[in-house]
């Protein structure tokens, strides 16, 4: 906090207001990450600004390199739920592989082409007739980018955070999904280092499907453990 | 316990296994500025200049008031400020002036 009021104090409190928007002064685009600004759109709020400006100055003070936001920003992008996808269906196919993912699951995606970005763990835990597992970060986000992507939004707000250790049967209920009493449900909580996937039960019925048709049956929420992977009745796999 | 010792025993973030509304299934979007600072932690963790956990803390330390008040990213680069002022990796005064300058690039052209 004391860093907080001196921000404020410093910054652009009573002496130096807020940035205004002049418009008399010219647009420069010196920003390589925006596009200039459409002549209706409103200008970039408070904390655009802020991130613009500290991007900036990490620029010139050469802590940071002038493309690496760029970078980071494909790599993002190039992270979405196909890839666990991907693990889960062979991970369902191929036992060997499976064996190696539950070992250790960063070694495994990693064997598998998937880079892990960040310096994390990853835990991959296998749903069985006995185990069903959820995962979820109660102190802040933590989830496995590098093979989902960035979580959804609820996984990041409190009511999921904050009940989905206590009382997870209602939690899971909220999603429609229904665990027997007599199967345990472990709920794993993620840290800055260490993160979860969930590798889901493979639904009976697929037992002659390809890797490629189990695959189509895999959902992000299965991986956090929110919901089963089922076999629509009809489906036309 | 009293309102002070349940703040002691547990910090803001820490919010796990208290009563809470029902979840809803909601999703969206980031914006470009969102996905640029979502990048640009990742790129202050790789250089060790800020790590996860030092952001996380920093969200915290904006107390329970402004963290409600925050969106999930404006939060975020708000403890990166702080945190870098911390550092001495940045000092508020040039920050001040960086955004003043960045502000006056998207002014708004005059009506013709």
């Amino acid at each position: 906090m004391a860093y907080a009021s001196r921000f404020l104090k410093l910054g652009w409190s009573k002496t130096n207001p807020m940035p205004t928007y002049d418009p008399h002064d010219s647009y420069h685009h010196h920003d390589p990450l925006a596009h200039p600004p459409a002549p209706d759109a409103a200008p970039p709020g408070y904390y655009e600004i802020m991130e613009t400006a500290i991007r900036e100055l990490l620029v010139e003070k050469k802590l940071i390199g002038p493309g690496e936001i760029r970078r980071q920003i494909e790599v993002l992008d190039s992270r979405t739920p196909a890839l666990g996808v991907k693990v889960v269906a062979r991970a369902w196919f191929d036992a060997a592989f499976r064996s190696r993912l539950l070992a250790n699951g960063r070694v495994a995606c990693e064997e598998f082409g998937i880079s892990f970005y960040d310096d994390t763990e990853l835990i991959v835990l296998e749903n069985t007739e006995k185990v069903h597992n959820l995962i979820v970060c109660t102190l802040c986000s933590c989830y496995p980018r590098p093979v989902l992507g960035l979580p959804p939004d609820w996984y990041k707000a409190k009511p999921y955070r904050a009940r989905a250790i206590k009382e997870p049967r209602a939690v899971l209920a909220e999603f429609g999904t229904i665990i027997p009493d007599d199967v345990e449900i472990r709920v794993s909580d993620s840290t800055s280092v260490v993160r979860y996937l969930v590798l889901p039960r493979r639904p009976e019925g697929t037992e002659a499907f390809t890797e490629e048709q189990l695959a189509a049956l895999v959902t992000r929420d299965a991986m956090i453990g929110v919901v089963p992977v089922i076999l629509e009745t009809g489906s036309p796999l | 316990m009293t309102q002070t010792e349940q703040f002691v025993n547990q910090l803001p973030n820490d919010i796990g296994g208290l009563p809470a509304d029902r979840v809803v299934q909601t999703d969206n979007v980031l914006e470009p500025w969102e996905k640029r600072c979502h990048a640009l932690a990742d790129v202050l963790d790789f250089h060790k200049i800020l790590s996860t956990e030092e952001k996380r803390r920093g969200v915290e330390s904006l107390g329970s008031d402004l963290v409600a008040k925050l969106t999930y990213y404006e939060r975020w680069i708000v403890a990166f400020a702080n945190i870098l002022f911390q550092k001495q990796v940045l000092y508020p005064d040039e920050l001040a002036k960086k955004m003043k300058e960045v502000a006056a690039r998207y002014s708004v052209n005059p009506t013709p």
